[in-house]
């Protein structure tokens, strides 16, 4: 892996056992969102519209939406607010999260694609303070208790 | 992994990192990049040193520093577990929601 040089990137293919329109809903619904990431979201999913999410007590990612075309493709721009005395390495909106469903079968074939992360020492900013959650996530990533984000109970 | 989560917190520390990406450089000539005391550039390579995400050589008398790949690659697993994490959440409710209005139709 070279993980020293150009622009960061992850990205990954997941099925999902619903239909697009179930799926594009958890991404522009501010209530739906934070079933699945952050506490308090506010959403405008209009081009031009502002994304923001508490995705962690304190962490805030703030970008807008670029692309709409429901339910099949999303694009939005996405960064940290800054927080504590630390300036975030990826500001508001400094890097880009592409989104993009395809009807297979039933369900749902979702690409994510987070992109334009300036390089590596930015895109590991993004785990800053995340390190208290470390042990959640290690929780979380094990299966966790289905539909519990346990950041949401997590106090700060 | 926490100390190198430590490590990059610092803005100053992430910008001696870029610095040493793609070459080797003494403590002296990282310190001319910034307004602050050699001691305090050498403590910050310490933190990045022990850290695991940078290299320390010796050449004679001189020491250089270059970043480490490995350190940095294990900050990148960390956010793609990050989204990992994430994804298996948004599939988990989806797929829920899904069951649900199967079931009010039904």
């Amino acid at each position: 892996m070279d993980a020293t040089t150009e622009s960061t990137t992850v990205e990954r293919t997941i099925s999902i056992a619903a239909t697009p329109q179930t799926v594009w809903e958890f991404f522009v619904d501010p209530e739906k969102l934070v079933r699945w990431m952050g506490t308090n979201a506010e959403l405008d999913a209009n081009p031009g519209g502002i994304y923001r999410n508490e995705v962690i007590p304190g962490h805030i990612a703030r970008g807008e939406f670029v692309e709409l075309d429901p339910p099949h493709r999303l694009v939005f721009t996405f960064g940290w607010e800054k927080s504590g005395e630390d300036a975030p390495a990826v500001g508001p909106g400094a890097s880009t999260i592409e989104v993009d469903l395809t009807a297979e079968g039933e369900g749902t074939s979702l690409r994510f694609l987070h992109r334009d992360l300036p390089n590596v020492e930015a895109a590991a900013s993004h785990a800053q303070g995340w390190d208290h959650y470390l042990a959640r996530l290690e929780i979380a990533g094990a299966g966790g208790d289905p539909g519990e984000d346990p950041w949401l109970t997590q106090e700060m | 992994m926490e100390a190198a989560l430590k490590a990059i917190a610092a803005p100053r520390r992430r910008q001696i990192l870029t610095l040493v990406r793609d070459g080797e450089l003494t403590a002296g000539e990282i310190a001319s990049h910034f307004d602050v005391t050699r001691p305090a550039i050498s403590q910050h390579l310490n933190v990045l040193k022990e850290a695991g995400l940078v290299n320390e050589r010796r050449n004679g008398t001189r020491r250089l520093y270059r970043a480490r790949p490995e350190g940095l690659a294990e900050l990148k697993n960390f956010l793609e577990e990050f989204w990992d994490v994430r994804l298996q959440a948004l599939k988990r409710e989806a797929e829920k929601e899904e069951r649900r209005k199967h079931g009010r139709n039904h």
